[in-house]
């Protein structure tokens, strides 16, 4: 018995609950019944209404067809699927539901993380690039766009462009006219209009530009002027460098950034010779000093709060309207410790011997909410940076350059013989992040490393053969906010487990 | 509620020949209303809650035909409300969320099966099982069977749907039971077409009224010696008369094919995805044209004996394809088939999974199987392995592309949801006073259990958290923690765990997510919801500060300590658990964490604001940021929030590797951000921002002066 050609165009729709996948779903059945074809669709919202993954799927047969009409797709029998999202593409994909047999596939390549790649610790993105390469790869044919960044533009939902994006395609039996003639009349029928001919565009046009599947990828940064005396070093360092004392000549002055080159200087000396890996570890190190170097102090946070750029980039991310006016309020909560920090070193150690004594100070502890757009809190702000010129001699200032020469000396110690283990420990300063609880967990979690497995490892006739479980240790400290999987790893269980599988590896590369 | 159904309720007043396009709940609707139904009513569920708010919705027609709406406060009310049809001739449908629905009503369905009806009773379920289902995964066909109530599982096609609604009252009354429809999730949300009839105005109803009450007949009591007779009737004359009726009306379908020496015996919800995997084998068209013939029960329970012996006559094989478990309708074929001395093999649960949704996936299997063993000339020409094998090579080629599994995305609280606050206190508040057993419960705040928050040591049902650790209290040194929405409160939390827990003096911590609805089931309204002179008053505000109802039933009955707070304070919100778990006292600890339903307040808001703009009227809009600056990537921030809006973004700083955190437009400044920078001590790389739209001449002059005396930076 002959099916195939009285089979039904069956259509499946991946979106996110609440994002417009039902209303796209009854413009396809309307337009669909308006040309005449019998059609039937159906979907599973239920719970998954609220954010979550869900489908809509739709048959269409030709008009007075007797088709007995499926309410679920069928793996490896769906002709087109539309995704509103990168990673539901990827999901009707695991699920099979995309053939390169049959499936033409029109898939939005905008991604909205799941909380679990948000909550990371790290990085805990899903790599974007290995789902449009299975998208290609999956599918008869594949129409990958931003559709979300070109809904935006266009003052409209996702649901409006890729209707556009379906109907040019092909994959449906409907003519441009017969799709657009469902989007009703009103305000809001515009700008579906616009979306859809934006959609409609984006597929149409794809052999000349394709500029639209890259509209959402970030411009290239600015590279800093190369400070003097770096002309001969090897080309990425040399950019990480710059970078560096740029930041470093902004965060402190003149002095600082050259005693900044003169530790990468150094560090550099000693991989003089070296291959890629100690390029690579050189290069790293550079990047994660400049970084520490510039730690966040009160003064550093004020700073960066009451730079022009910042209330711009605000105005901008906040879509002021013309003759509209901004306030803007800060959360800050300094603590004592905070305080003592940026205090002159003695001072600094008094206030916080009366902390762990179990007083505070008066005024700080609580959350203040502080107006920097007023003359008031941006002044405040403004005398707090200006503070930094006491940071030479704060207590956190002290405390962090013990840790940073500690460390410098071991990469010392490191770089020349066990380029594999100096990798590894030049991203260690990468667990030195946040603030409050978070930077005093995150420095715990530093220092036991250092103490458990760094030294050791310098003190053993062999350093490199502990690079991999160096590597292992930050995995494991980035694996979770308690320390549980470092606490595991360090106490000798489950080291292969500890590492994370989707915690990509540090590899150098300058944007 | 929070979808409107405005357009499609005009639908509702098609007449005979009318084609009626739409959704599976809506054409239920419908039919109701064209076999003269006086009185509907249900409680919210998916995938029901759409026929409810169609009904509410439906109010003015359904006022104009006559026809009683009542949104009940639980299933067990919808299930007694069909007690009217006992001694009227009035016909009534119900409608609720099974297998979770069906439980709740138990009592009242018994009660009401055993005098059974004098009008039609239907009773619309959800069967809330396979993909996309949210509860415990349970046949209602169970239920059916105990208490002898008919079971009707329409194949899903509308028109069949909508004919199979109009007979569920005719065969009720033929047989003085109430009957169950069972809808799959699927079906409920079927979009398709049906010819529409007239609709009927029922004889009785509230404007056709009864002068005078029913008699009194002990007969039709629910009480002993009643009782007695009545399980008798069940099966002496209901039973049979119900069965007349089916084979009569031919409810059932039977559709012959050329192998007429094996069958497939299907219920009727399963039979579109039983064609497509016989399509799969080259057995079937996509008419439903069958090589194979098929049974399709359109009604599950009772089976005609009759007509499955008729069907399995002159056959060697049969198939039952019967989703769940256990195989009540094969059991059952097997007792007709043994009794009537039939020489048939029977397969079923052999060659089908006993339990799962089935898929034609599965059934593609399934039927090869039963090919194979029972006619192996079909089954060796069919391709039975071909459509396996093709998908598992699919699946391992996707596999190989992504490299990794693509991580999860459970449902969520929506942005803005005045509930994720509480659970970044409550996450607070443990890393102080250390982890706690926690009773989960039904309805938003279930998604805790998910990312970031992880919180939940069991879930017994709607409004049974505090029931369910009344005994962890009496063994746990610190007190338990049971967490219930106000629709579970309502719902039976009140009775079955705050005035149990009253009455036994136990110890335990009780949070109450006051928002004000039912929100997981699409924001139906409660006895405590707003009306709307308070959500008047409240303005852009939540509104559930202004109703006391749930304050003044647990004062009521007499909770001693009781606390509300706002969830967006969420310091406040942690000290209050603190001191709730550290209280000397012992006994019920209450809080109620009030905060309205962010989808219902920005239902309310969003005009308010659109009408002021339009007007050139002053307005201030408020929203959240992260300074990428400051942000040094640790996303402490997102694992107390999980907000849709707060996400991470490649750092624009090249010497950042890890992605900073960003909020996207989609903030609608809730205010969490903040107030966890806060409570948390975060850092500092949160600002809020309020931009003021149209504002005032002196706003105006403040804002160059501050230009100005800010050296131009805050521009």
């Amino acid at each position: 018995m002959s099916a195939a050609e009285d089979t039904p165009l069956r259509l499946l729709i991946c979106a996110m609950g609440g994002e417009g996948g039902g209303v796209l779903m009854n413009w396809i059945v309307a337009a669909a019944r308006a040309q005449g074809f019998t059609v039937q669709a159906t979907s599973v919202p239920g719970v998954a209404q609220r954010t979550g993954s869900t489908s809509y799927y739709i048959e269409i047969a030709p008009p007075e067809s007797r088709a007995v009409m499926s309410l679920v797709p069928m793996a490896g029998r769906v002709d087109v699927v539309v995704a509103s999202e990168l990673s539901e593409a990827g999901r009707a994909m695991e699920a099979g539901f995309v053939s390169p047999r049959l499936t033409t596939l029109i898939a939005s390549t905008n991604r909205v993380l799941t909380t679990a790649e948000k909550a990371a610790l790290g990085e805990g993105r899903f790599d974007s690039a290995r789902l449009t390469e299975a998208a290609q790869a999956m599918a008869r044919t594949a129409h990958l766009h931003d559709l979300a960044a070109i809904a935006e533009r266009e003052g409209t939902f996702i649901s409006a462009t890729l209707f556009g994006a379906l109907a040019a395609s092909g994959a449906l039996p409907l003519s441009r006219e017969a799709c657009e003639a469902v989007l009703g009349d009103g305000r809001a029928a515009e700008a579906n209009r616009r979306g859809f001919a934006a959609g409609w565009s984006a597929v149409a046009g794809e052999d000349k530009a394709g500029e639209t599947a890259r509209a959402s990828e970030p411009s290239a940064p600015v590279v800093a002027e190369p400070p003097a005396g770096t002309a001969d070093w090897p080309e990425p360092l040399r950019e990480v460098a710059a970078l560096g004392h740029a930041r470093l000549v902004e965060y402190q002055d003149a002095a600082y950034a050259a005693l900044y080159l003169e530790r990468v200087g150094r560090l550099a000396a000693a991989a003089a010779g070296g291959d890629h890996r100690h390029l690579n570890a050189v290069t790293e190190a550079a990047r994660r000093l400049a970084l520490w170097m510039a730690y966040e102090d009160i003064p550093r946070v004020a700073q960066l709060k009451t730079r022009p750029e910042r209330f711009a980039r605000i105005r901008e991310e906040a879509r002021m309207g013309r003759g509209d006016i901004l306030h803007v309020t800060e959360y800050l909560r300094p603590r004592a410790e905070e305080l003592a920090d940026m205090l002159p070193a003695a001072l600094g150690r008094r206030i916080m011997a009366r902390v762990e004594r179990g007083r505070g100070l008066p005024f700080l502890g609580r959350g203040v909410r502080l107006r920097s757009s007023g003359v008031l809190g941006f002044w405040l702000l403004r005398s707090l940076a200006a503070m930094r010129r006491l940071r030479r001699r704060s207590l956190r200032f002290a405390r962090e350059t013990s840790a940073i020469e500690e460390w410098l000396d071991a990469m010392h110690a490191t770089l020349p013989a066990a380029p594999g283990l100096a990798e590894a420990l030049a991203a260690l300063p990468r667990l030195r992040k946040g603030y409050s609880d978070t930077l005093e967990r995150g420095c715990r979690a530093y220092e036991r490393i250092f103490t458990e497995v760094v030294r050791p490892a310098l003190a053993y006739a062999d350093p490199e053969a502990h690079a991999a479980r160096l590597r292992g240790a930050i995995a494991a400290a980035l694996a979770d906010e308690e320390h549980r999987a470092l606490d595991a790893f360090l106490a000798g269980e489950c080291e292969a487990r500890a590492a994370p599988p989707k915690l990509r590896a540090e590899t150098v590369h300058v944007q | 509620m929070e979808r409107s159904f405005a357009k499609e309720i005009e639908s509702l007043e098609l007449g005979a020949g009318e084609t009626f396009h739409g959704e599976g709940i809506l054409a239920v609707t419908k039919a109701l209303l064209e076999s003269g139904v006086s009185y509907v009513g249900g409680y919210q569920g998916a995938p029901v809650s759409h026929l409810l708010d169609v009904m509410v919705q439906a109010r003015p027609l359904m006022e104009r035909l006559g026809v009683h709406v009542e949104p009940c406060t639980n299933e067990a009310s919808a299930a007694a409300l069909l007690g009217a049809s006992i001694m009227y001739p009035v016909r009534g449908a119900v409608t609720w969320k099974s297998i979770v629905g069906t439980n709740v009503a138990a009592d009242a369905l018994s009660n009401l099966a055993s005098p059974g009806v004098t009008g039609g009773a239907l009773i619309v379920v959800g069967e809330d099982y396979g993909e996309g289902a949210s509860v415990i995964q349970e046949r209602t066909h169970g239920f059916a069977m105990k208490s002898a109530l008919w079971l009707m599982d329409p194949r899903p096609d509308l028109a069949c749907i909508a004919h199979c609604t109009r007979k569920a009252f005719e065969l009720s009354e033929a047989s003085n039971t109430p009957v169950m429809m069972e809808l799959r999730i699927r079906a409920c949300h079927l979009v398709g077409s049906f010819t529409a009839q007239d609709n009927r105005a029922p004889r009785v109803s509230m404007r056709e009224i009864l002068e005078k009450p029913a008699p009194h007949l002990y007969d039709h009591l629910a009480h002993p010696p009643a009782t007695f007779a009545q399980e008798k009737r069940k099966y002496s004359e209901r039973m049979p008369a119900a069965r007349r009726f089916i084979r009569e009306q031919g409810l059932n379908e039977l559709h012959e094919g050329r192998e007429s020496d094996i069958g497939i015996i299907v219920q009727g919800g399963v039979h579109n995805a039983l064609i497509r995997a016989l399509m799969e084998l080259g057995l079937a068209d996509a008419a439903g044209v069958s090589e194979i013939p098929i049974l399709t029960l359109n009604v599950v329970y009772p089976l005609v004996p009759e007509e499955i012996a008729a069907f399995a006559e002159g056959k060697r094989a049969l198939l039952v394809v019967e989703e769940g478990q256990p195989e009540y309708i094969e059991h059952e074929i097997g007792s007709i088939l043994r009794r009537a001395g039939i020489d048939v093999a029977l397969s079923g649960k052999d060659v089908l999974p006993m339990a799962g949704e089935y898929r034609a996936e599965v059934l593609v299997e399934g039927v090869a199987g039963f090919l194979a063993r029972h006619k192996p000339a079909l089954g060796n020409r069919v391709p039975a392995r071909a459509y396996a094998d093709e998908i598992a090579m699919l699946k391992e080629e996707a596999r190989r592309h992504l490299q990794a599994p693509l991580p999860p995305r459970p449902p969520t609280f929506c942005t803005g949801c005045p509930e994720r606050p509480v659970f970044a206190a409550l996450k607070l508040a443990t890393r102080e006073i250390g982890e706690v057993h926690y009773s989960a419960d039904i309805g938003c705040h279930a998604f805790a259990t998910f990312a970031p928050f992880h919180f939940g040591n069991s879930i017994l049902g709607y409004g049974m958290s505090l029931a369910s650790n009344a005994a962890v209290a009496s063994f746990q040194a610190k007190p338990p923690l049971a967490v219930m929405g106000d629709g579970g409160f309502w719902h039976n939390g009140l009775l079955s765990g705050v005035t149990s827990r009253l009455k036994n003096g136990g110890d335990g911590v009780l949070l109450i997510m006051k928002n004000g609805y039912t929100s997981a089931t699409g924001t139906q309204e409660l006895i405590s919801s707003p009306d709307r002179r308070e959500k008047a008053r409240a303005g852009a505000a939540s509104a559930t500060a202004e109703d006391h109802t749930i304050e003044d039933a647990l004062k009521g009955v007499g909770v001693q300590w009781l606390r509300t707070v706002h969830t967006y304070r969420v310091d406040e919100m942690r000290k209050t658990l603190i001191e709730a778990f550290r209280a000397p006292f012992k006994g019920l600890k209450v809080i109620v964490a009030e905060g309205e339903c962010q989808l219902e307040r920005q239902r309310r808001v969003r005009p308010l604001r659109a009408r002021a703009l339009a007007a050139g009227e002053r307005v201030v809009r408020t929203r959240y940021g992260v300074d990428e600056d400051t942000c040094t990537g640790d996303h402490s921030c997102i694992r107390l929030s999980g907000c849709p809006t707060l996400t991470v973004k490649t750092a624009s700083d090249p010497l950042k590797t890890d992605p900073v955190a960003h909020v996207t437009n989609g903030c609608l400044g809730c205010g969490l951000c903040g107030e966890n920078a806060h409570a948390a001590t975060l850092c500092p790389s949160f600002w809020q921002a309020d931009i003021v739209t149209n504002p005032s001449p002196f706003e105006r002059l403040r804002a160059a002066m501050r230009r100005f005396f800010t050296l131009g930076a805050v521009a």
